[in-house]
């Protein structure tokens, strides 16, 4: 294969030529493309533009023949409590997840990272949410939380018998504890992908830094974290989106919206409507609009990160 | 290589005895819910009520057979299988091309297509949900395994593709070279030169893409269905939570369900932990 090389050295083809071929091989091998392209367009873009279609459908159900309805879905949910009540829950668990979760995890993943005793161990505990799919993290917080679970349990056992309740029945802490199952979740496995990318990272600077006297939050804060800014951007933009758009899942899992609407976010509200409610216009305005709040969403992590690296 | 062995052994820093311990309570707090999980699958519901976080008196084994039996968790497991082998097969043949094609390709299209592939993985595959299971009636597909077969590539392609082309971007260019002076056509080079040389990202993109792909959920509950002969795992267990729910047998299905992931995880828990952190990386 090697000894081939030298002829072509050789005689080498007219630069323009070659250009022009190369040129035209560099298009013609695109269509490589063209299949998974496709099957993406169909599979995923499609059903992506048929929601905005349906948020304009009067439609009862899947069996049922849709009808034309314009912007009469919009008014109506707008104009629905329950619809409030969705973008009031969404905001405070997202509010509430994203902001605690990637200090939290970046801290952890600086620490994991300095190779503390028994670093091993705790990359393994860390990582292992990230195997564990939605409907087992259900099921074993079914399990906790459930009026004789282990959270009261142990609560029982720690002599705390006044704060046992239905955690996940009771509407004072139903969002809250599905927000603490968000971070039980999220935190460890963002804080393995923080130390992963730090260890990526010369270790000299931080080093450099500390014999310079720089404390250990300083260091920590003012020279690491400036260094995975951007990956910490994207991570922020991943959970946003994660938390935002995949609440559903767990949700039909442990609550279904309820006790009354305190767990129904938008992302449940999505799913409610279309299959236990059937009104499937409804629900898909709720999807646009879910749509317009990531996009608007990542805008703004986007424009926090930048400015905050323009200050430093 | 200096640098590498550094690395590997990491920066020697002073830790603060405040970041132990936060990091060992965050450890038990991921633990206590795992470790009840466990005993739990051992024990009857008055035995979890009563005394949560022990160990159980009696092994109750049956537990695992109930579950076992009341959620037809064999098929259920088969099913899953079944679905993820064709799905991670039919990723790999329709992003493998792709990514050789941007890994080769220069120019403003190939660039836009890349950048389309970028944009597509920002999509959260649940936004489109109902749509989806509209698409699957309307193709005589609805409570099929043969609907998800088709759509979870479709959701991996993205990423694939972009973890890919970076695999590929390291074949050398020498090698291409030669190989387009013998004559090579573009599926020799394909699969003599690019795929050898990135077969650890195939193995990554196969590793990440078949977790994915086993712990789907809604897509497989509102799409595949709860019907035994269809339903994955994912969407079997949960049918163990009824009015009078035994807890125990909860427990030892949610264990049983686990257990194939875990025994993947412990035998390459390395490649498994790489694939996923280069899964989160490519943002």
């Amino acid at each position: 294969m090697m000894t081939t090389n030298a002829p072509a050295k050789a005689a080498p083809p007219r630069p323009s030529a070659a250009k022009g071929r190369a040129h035209l091989r560099s298009r013609k091998i695109l269509w490589f493309t063209a299949p998974s392209l496709a099957w993406f367009a169909f599979f995923s873009i499609g059903p992506l533009l048929a929601m905005f279609v349906i948020a304009t459908l009067s439609w009862k159900g899947l069996i049922y023949q849709p009808s034309f309805v314009g912007l009469e879905n919009v008014a109506r949910v707008f104009a629905d409590p329950v619809f409030r009540a969705a973008i009031v829950n969404s905001a405070v668990q997202v509010g509430i997840a994203v902001p605690v979760m990637i200090p939290l995890s970046f801290m952890l993943g600086y620490h994991l990272n300095s190779r503390p005793r028994g670093h091993r161990l705790l990359s393994i505990l860390y990582f292992s949410p990230g195997l564990i799919s939605i409907s087992i993290t259900g099921m074993i917080f079914y399990g906790m939380m459930s009026p004789n679970g282990g959270v009261n349990g142990l609560l029982d056992l720690l002599g705390l018998d006044s704060l046992i309740r239905p955690w996940l029945a009771d509407p004072a802490t139903a969002l809250a504890s599905l927000i603490t199952i968000d971070l039980w979740r999220g935190v460890g496995w963002t804080a393995v992908l923080f130390s992963a990318r730090l260890s990526s990272l010369p270790a000299e600077v931080i080093e450099a830094a500390q014999i310079d006297g720089a404390g250990r939050f300083r260091t920590m804060w003012q020279i690491a974290f400036p260094m995975v800014k951007d990956y910490a951007s994207t991570l922020t933009t991943l959970q946003f989106l994660w938390t935002a758009f995949t609440s559903a899942a767990l949700i039909l899992l442990l609550t279904h919206g309820g006790p009354g609407t305190s767990t129904t976010t938008l992302s449940y509200l999505v799913y409610a409507k279309a299959f236990s409610q059937q009104d499937l216009g409804y629900s898909q305005v709720v999807g646009v609009f879910l749509l317009v709040v990531g996009v608007a969403g990542m805008g703004i992590i986007n424009r926090v990160f930048r400015d905050r690296k323009e200050r430093i | 290589m200096m640098a590498s062995r550094r690395r590997g052994r990491g920066p020697r820093r002073e830790r603060s005895p405040v970041a132990t311990v936060l990091s060992w309570l965050y450890a038990l707090l991921l633990a206590a819910p795992i470790y009840y999980l466990v005993v739990s699958a051992l024990k009857t519901n008055i035995e979890i009520f009563i005394r949560p976080f022990a160990i159980p008196a009696t092994w109750l084994w049956e537990n695992f057979a109930t579950a076992w039996n009341s959620a037809a968790l064999g098929r259920a497991l088969l099913n899953s299988v079944l679905i993820c082998a064709v799905a991670i097969a039919l990723t790999l043949l329709l992003a493998v091309p792709a990514s050789y094609a941007l890994a080769r390709g220069e120019g403003r299209l190939s660039r836009i297509i890349t950048n389309a592939f970028a944009a597509g993985f920002l999509i959260p595959p649940f936004a489109a949900l109902i749509p989806t299971v509209i698409l699957a009636i309307h193709m005589g597909l609805f409570f099929t395994r043969e609907f998800q077969m088709l759509y979870l590539p479709a959701s991996a392609l993205p990423l694939s593709v972009l973890l890919l082309t970076q695999f590929m971007r390291t074949v050398p260019r020498e090698l291409v070279e030669s190989a387009a002076l013998d004559g090579a056509g573009h599926w020799h080079t394909l699969t003599r030169v690019f795929v050898p040389i990135a077969r650890p990202g195939i193995v990554s993109v196969m590793i990440l893409q078949l977790l994915t792909f086993w712990n789907e959920y809604l897509f497989s509950l509102t799409i595949t269905g709860t019907a035994p002969a269809t339903r994955t795992v994912q969407v079997a267990l949960p049918t163990l939570i009824s009015d009078s729910t035994n807890y125990g047998v909860l427990a030892a299905g949610t264990v049983l369900t686990l257990l194939p992931v875990y025994i993947a995880y412990s035998l390459m828990s390395k490649r498994m932990q790489e694939a996923l952190v280069a899964g989160a990386v490519k943002g």
